[in-house]
């Protein structure tokens, strides 16, 4: 991993710089060049301006605007010296052969030995772009394809050439894997690599079948998105995200280099309406509107579609089709055998897709898994396209494919009765070319909580959460309740790891939980109907037992690691707080967003931002800088965008550990808790000096200007106040000491007088209602 | 022989001492419904109840409806007393002034239609069913088909009915088999045959204005495919006088437990001509823009024959003498006591009597909410008005009629076997109370449509208008000793409905069958709770003011408030018990052992 200390991206346009950014996020010295453009007085424009662009793009490409600083930038003409410190050189230029061969030639002379250089094409074949070069760059070159965005798009496909030395190999995969936090996907090199081969076939049959089968855009969407786990964006929707106009593009690059025979060029079609589209400007969202818009005519915004068959745009309506409630009960076979037109259509493009993909394998991988996980990371897809096929049944697929008269992939006949992926003896295992089962083998330092799950029980478990061994005398604590948001099952779950550690001999905790999402706050879906009924002691028992709970945790006589990734929002927030280390992902989403639903954190997180940042030795000193500073940061729900972020927030501290891959997550968050558990001492109990009422004060003060200035609504200033009692300490003084329980009284308090408004009320029903904060 | 006398003294505390009725008079379009007018109200109101309605109710019973040739007559007395009510202007006392209604407030109307349930719940029904096809026609219908029809059924000239049941559908609408085929100038041809209509067909009126749910050509199965249609029995001519007689027939009447002399018709559409109301495929909710309002007035049933039943007990056992007192002669002059004397006489009328005063406050409160929602010009207050009404309708339905057909069993019992003969009038309202358990939505679906709908509807939101408001009053009256032994049962029933209602939220949202296992006795229990709040508001109201002039009004009304905490609320505990059962025994009971 060392071996690439230093990095050179050459092309600044949207696919180098979001790949500059990403290895700057690696914390890894990137330079970034690009032509000099024509009579330009500053000759690094276009670098330069990318990274403008970078700081301003929403999502954002850098975890963290201080990476930039790790971006040199400059022009193809007079710093490519740089590239002789570089131990990686990326080529993102235009996909021009001969552009990028004079490139290579340039790069050849400047670079230093050993170094590895690598081209993001997604449409030139390797063998063309080695061609008539040394074989001294052939040894060192290959395909690194990143997806767009490359910051969040977690797939990198690599492809190496016949010459290619498989150390650059190895070094390139551990770099994306372990400093990327990529998953690597080997690929061979075929057109549209992977996942771009089975992606552009999938949209065409699914535009395509659209048409014939007479559906709308939204009907279409909503039998492709979520029935088949794929994002709800369904097709067209995508399409819209992707830009239209790259479609001709796409598909005239897979026409020019595909196979005489392959299947695409027999589905391949051209829309008239498509076409009038791009001419017209109609190129998705970021043109004037795709196959949906937002209309704001009249002040208020519809959101409208494209009608398929006359290009006319109508207010969009749900999609009504049988087949896909039937699907929500009897999943994806009673999708695609449902009698409607929806059941037709998804047979169609399932069928098609699926049974195009099973042939295309050994051609474009070696194994079924890479494929898989090319359209999961790639695409987005909750599923591969061989899980999809065990879903259906592959018996029954290959079956309907005869019956139909269609040509049976060979995998499909090899696999027979069986399924492409099964449980042996309490490890996954997959289908190979071979016909026979190979046990699927994570890279070293990958460890999987759905891997344990295979192989052993949980310790404990109730409907909430559960308690697992993953070994060396670490449990691990893991939520599922939806969204893994906090009730009181967790709650109790977290009280049995308090006790099961010590008794069972565990050396320590980790709380981490491998879905999407950390945890998206407490259940206040509860809570609200809880309040709703006045059930005043019941809620304030909710709080205070969360707030002991998570004491304990904090004081436990063993570590305690949280293991974030994703969101960690409020209560999830509240419990990585009273961690006593954490081991987060990079992208981990985090903060304390409790005023969003009218309340305050009251789970402890106040306190502990304040220990957080009035004693921080590096912060700002004094009672009140690092008071204000928690005010400013809770009273308007700061959000981290990433782990770096929550670092500076100091949500994450300083000498907590954020890990790239998030495969890696619970690996590196176990050795974390494994290290700290040596000679492992209890923190002692802070002694706590805050600034009492004329804190208090100085903070309604800021509220009450924001209130002037619009920027806050008047139960804005209700919660922020409240806040401010909190965080000022109530009626303590600068010379009295408080318990960390006296904050902890101070937050049920303001929690419990904000409830009883009919506002917070109102904001968290709105909440749960539309997903979307109240601004009353 | 049975008697009544409306109930004025406590209409008047109800609405004036025990409610604020400024808020009432002070929104905007009620500035005309002063305390002045609505005492002369609610008092002409009384005489017509007393005077008019009264007299034919048991006469009405005995005669019944009569059905000949598709024609139904009503009986002897019921077109005059119609005649002297529409004159008296009270069948448009809350109607649109635009159609020629009073616009009065609901909270006057409530007052108003308790008198006549009272005094006549037959002809009673003959009004109500226009008031509630007025109310689908005016909130969902055309200016053309409102401005034809509206100004005649508020005048009461015409009468309306609402047509819904068929032979093979009551609760379950989605099933129904009444079509509506098109015509070429935008109207409909209806047909298909309704079942149990009141007032579907009489001599009362020049036309009757049918409300008809039906299924359009091509419009889909289930509930989403009905829609209301207006199918008069005249067709109105340009002049707005009845023109030719329409496809719409009576085929016969039912003979019935109770309410004779309303007349519920089997009811056939045969090509009749109809025209849209509202949206296609809308017609139920449109409908229950009616049923809702409907589902309050058939609680309000229930009230009006309790009163009465109570009046004719109290009389009867002031005058009965018969054994002696257990403790010693009360009136050693005659032979005999009266056997008000007798714990358990006093107890049955206590029983009946803390039911009609607390359940004639609750209506009042929750008529309250039908004005404020209404009128009020605040949006987010409208909205807790109806958050309000949305909860309490499922309960004042069918506690309200529940306890009621419970009253005037108990007022009939006092009687002994007089009450049994039918000259002496109790058993009829025995008999009349009976179908308010069971139309406008059986009880049992009242209790589901609670703890299904209400109960969970944005996150238990509609709960809190009711939960809020308990537990300010219990709070704010926590430490008022004078207030303890009201504030005290209340607080700890209160306690009992909220954890059965978090118990029931969870439980429920699991497996419907908890829910629907509890909800009768969950609907009891939410009930009882709030007829107790609304007694310890008014024994706190009264207590202020038992040394004044009608001391005997207050002190009564603190003893009344006193019984219902000491002997009628303690139910709540067994009705937790019960709901905390669970469903487990009665869905594991074999099929076949039933």
């Amino acid at each position: 991993m060392d071996d690439i200390r230093k990095v050179a991206v050459i092309g600044a346009g949207v696919m180098g710089a979001g790949i500059a950014a990403h290895v700057a996020n690696a914390g890894v010295p990137v330079v970034l060049l690009d032509i000099v453009p024509e009579g330009a007085k500053n000759r690094n424009a276009i670098a330069e301006g990318a990274v403008a662009k970078l700081l301003k793009a929403d999502p954002a490409p850098f975890m963290h605007k201080g990476a930039a600083k790790l971006v040199t930038t400059g022009n193809t003409e007079d710093h490519l010296d740089l590239l002789g410190e570089c131990d990686w050189i990326v080529e993102a230029v235009i996909e021009n052969l001969e552009i990028k061969q004079d490139l290579y030639k340039r790069i050849e002379a400047k670079r230093k030995k050993g170094s590895i250089v690598s081209s993001n094409t997604s449409t030139i074949p390797l063998h063309d772009l080695t061609k008539g070069l040394p074989d001294s760059f052939a040894k060192d070159f290959l395909v690194t394809h990143f997806f767009n965005p490359p910051r969040y798009m977690r797939l990198l496909e690599l492809v190496a050439g016949a010459k290619t030395r498989p150390d650059a190999v190895e070094t390139m995969r551990r770099f994306g894997d372990v400093m990327l936090g990529k998953g690597v996907v080997d690929c061979k090199d075929t057109p549209g690599f992977i996942a771009n081969r089975i992606g552009t076939f999938w949209i065409q049959c699914s535009v395509s079948e659209a048409f014939t089968g007479g559906l709308t855009v939204e009907e279409a969407d909503a039998v492709i998105g979520k029935p088949m786990g794929i994002p709800k964006t369904g097709v067209f929707g995508l399409m819209d995200l992707v830009g239209i106009d790259l479609m001709p593009h796409v598909a005239s690059s897979m026409l020019r280099t595909l196979p005489e025979n392959d299947g695409y060029r027999a589905i391949y079609r051209e829309f008239d309406l498509i076409k009038k589209m791009i001419t017209d400007g109609y190129t998705g969202r970021k043109g004037k509107g795709g196959f949906y818009r937002i209309n704001r005519d009249g002040g208020k915004k519809v959101k409208e579609s494209i009608n398929l068959q006359t290009g006319d745009y109508a207010p969009s309506e749900k999609a009504r089709l049988e087949c896909v409630s039937a699907s929500r009960k009897g999943g994806l076979r009673a999708l695609v055998e449902h009698p409607d037109k929806g059941g037709q259509y998804a047979w169609s493009v399932l069928g098609q897709t699926l049974a195009y993909t099973a042939a295309l394998v050994p051609e474009i991988a070696d194994d079924i898994h890479a494929v898989d996980e090319g359209m999961k990371l790639g695409y987005a897809w909750k599923y591969g396209p061989f899980e999809l096929i065990d879903r259906l049944g592959p018996k029954w697929f290959a079956e309907k494919l005869a019956a139909e008269g269609k040509p049976v992939p060979e995998l499909l006949t090899k696999v027979g009765d069986g399924t492409f992926y099964r449980v042996h003896e309490g490890k996954p295992q997959v289908f190979g070319t071979d016909g026979a089962y190979h046990d699927i083998v994570r890279p070293e330092g990958v460890l999987l909580l759905s891997d344990i799950k295979l192989r052993s029980e949980p310790v404990a478990k109730n409907g909430s959460a559960s308690l697992w061994d993953i070994g060396d005398g670490v449990l691990c604590l893991e939520f599922h309740t939806k969204m893994n948001s906090i009730d009181a099952g967790i709650m109790t779950m977290i009280g049995t790891a308090l006790k099961t550690v010590p008794k069972g001999g565990y050396k320590a905790l980790v709380v981490h939980n491998e879905g999407s999402n950390f945890s998206v706050g407490a259940n206040v879906g509860l809570a609200l109907f809880v309040a709703n009924i006045a059930a005043w002691p019941e809620v304030e028992n909710m709080i205070g037992q969360g707030q002991q709970t998570y004491k304990a945790l904090k004081y436990a006589p063993f570590p305690v690691v949280g293991a974030p990734s994703g969101m960690a929002l409020g209560g999830g927030c509240e419990i990585l707080l009273h961690c006593d280390s954490i081991q987060a992902h990079a992208e981990t989403y985090t903060g304390l967003v409790e005023v969003g639903v009218g309340v305050i954190p009251g789970w402890g997180g106040c306190k502990e931002m304040l220990l957080r940042w009035t004693k921080n030795p590096k912060g700002p000193q004094g009672p009140m800088a690092g008071v204000g500073k928690v005010f400013e940061m809770v009273s308007t729900a700061y959000v981290a965008k990433s782990a770096a972020e929550a670092k500076a927030a100091l949500i994450i501290r300083p000498d907590d550990g954020i890990t790239m891959n998030r495969d890696r997550l619970l690996a590196d968050a176990k050795a974390r808790a494994l290290a700290l558990a040596e000679g492992y001492q209890p923190p002692e109990e802070p002694e706590i000096v805050l600034p009492g009422p004329t804190g208090e004060t100085a903070m309604g003060m800021a509220v009450d200007d924001f209130r002037r200035s619009g920027m806050a609504t008047p139960h804005d200033v209700t919660v922020s106040k409240a806040l401010a009692r909190v965080l000022a300490g109530g009626d303590t003084d600068i010379t009295d000491v408080m318990t960390e329980d006296d904050v902890l009284t101070l937050e049920r308090e303001a929690f419990m007088s904000l409830l009883r408004t009919q506002e917070t009320l109102a904001r968290i029903e709105h909440m749960l209602a539309t997903g979307k904060p109240l601004r009353n | 022989m049975a008697s009544y006398k409306a109930p004025l003294r406590d209409m008047r505390f109800v609405y004036n001492e025990l409610f604020d009725y400024s808020e009432i008079s002070s929104l905007p379009g009620y500035e005309d419904a002063t305390p002045d007018l609505v005492d002369a109200i609610i008092e002409e109101a009384a005489k017509v109840c007393e005077n008019e309605l009264f007299p034919i109710n048991r006469s009405g019973d005995e005669e019944g409806c009569t059905f000949e040739n598709g024609v139904v007559r009503t009986p002897k007395g019921f077109k005059e007393a119609y005649r002297a009510y529409v004159e008296g202007g009270w069948g448009g006392l809350t109607s649109d002034p635009k159609y020629g209604g009073q616009g009065m407030p609901s909270s006057i109307h409530v007052m108003v239609e308790e008198m006549m349930c009272s005094a006549n719940l037959s002809f009673g029904i003959y009004p109500g069913l226009t008031y509630g096809a007025y109310q689908s026609l005016h909130a969902h219908g055309t200016d053309e088909l409102k401005d034809l029809y509206l100004p005649k059924m508020v005048s009461g000239e015409w009468s309306g009915t609402m047509c819904l049941t068929e032979p093979h559908c009551g609760t379950d609408l989605g099933l129904l088999r009444s079509k509506a085929v098109p015509n070429d100038d935008g109207s409909w041809k209806i047909s298909g045959t309704k079942i149990f209509i009141s007032s579907g067909e009489h001599d009362l009126t020049d036309n009757i204005i049918h409300l008809v749910l039906a299924r359009a050509e091509g419009s889909p199965k289930g509930v989403k495919g009905i829609s209301l249609f207006v199918v008069p029995k005249f067709i109105p001519k340009d002049d707005g006088t009845p023109g030719p007689r329409n496809g719409v027939s009576c085929g016969s009447i039912e003979h019935k437990m109770g309410i004779k002399a309303s007349a519920t018709c089997v009811m056939n559409f045969e090509d009749a001509q109809g025209w849209l109301v509202g949206e296609m495929n809308k017609g139920m909710s449109h409908m229950f823009t009616m049923m809702n309002n409907e589902r309050l007035a058939v609680g309000v049933q229930g009230l009006g024959l309790a009163e009465s039943s109570y009046q004719a007990a109290v009389e009867y056992a002031r005058e009965r003498l018969q054994g002696r007192s257990l403790t010693g002669a009360k009136n050693p002059d005659a032979g005999a006591d009266p056997i008000l004397v007798h714990p358990d006489i006093r107890r049955t009328l206590l029983n009946i009597r803390a039911f009609t005063e607390g359940a004639r406050a609750t209506a009042m409160w929750v008529a309250r909410g039908l004005d404020l929602r209404k009128k009020h010009p605040d949006e987010g207050l409208r909205t807790e008005a109806d958050d309000f009404i949305q909860l309490m309708t499922p309960m004042v339905k069918a506690l309200f009629t529940d306890f009621g057909f419970d009253a005037t069993n108990a007022g009939m019992q006092v009687f002994g076997g007089s009450g049994y003969i039918r000259e002496t009038g109790v058993e009829q309202y025995v008999r009349d109370a009976r179908i308010a358990q069971i139309y406008e939505g059986t009880n049992g679906i009242q209790a589901l449509d609670m703890v299904g709908r209400k109960m969970p509807a944005h996150f238990g939101r509609y709960l809190r208008r009711f939960f809020h408001p308990v537990q300010a009053f219990i709070e704010e009256h926590a430490e008022d000793e004078s207030m303890a032994d009201f504030v005290m049962p209340l607080a700890k029933a209160f306690g009992r409905l909220q954890r059965a209602t978090g118990y029931l939220a969870e439980k429920g949202m699991k497996n419907p069958d908890e829910a629907g296992a509890a909800a009768s006795e969950y609907l009891r229990l939410f009930g009882l709770v709030a007829m107790a709040y609304i007694w310890a508001r008014a024994a706190k109201v009264a207590m202020a003011k038992t040394d004044g002039e009608e001391a005997g009004f207050y002190q009564a009304k603190l003893g009344t408030a006193r019984h219902y905490m000491e002997r009628i609320l303690p139910q709540s505990s067994g009705l937790f018990s019960s709901i905390m059962a669970g469903s487990k025994t009665m869905m594991s009971f074999a099929d076949d052992a039933f």
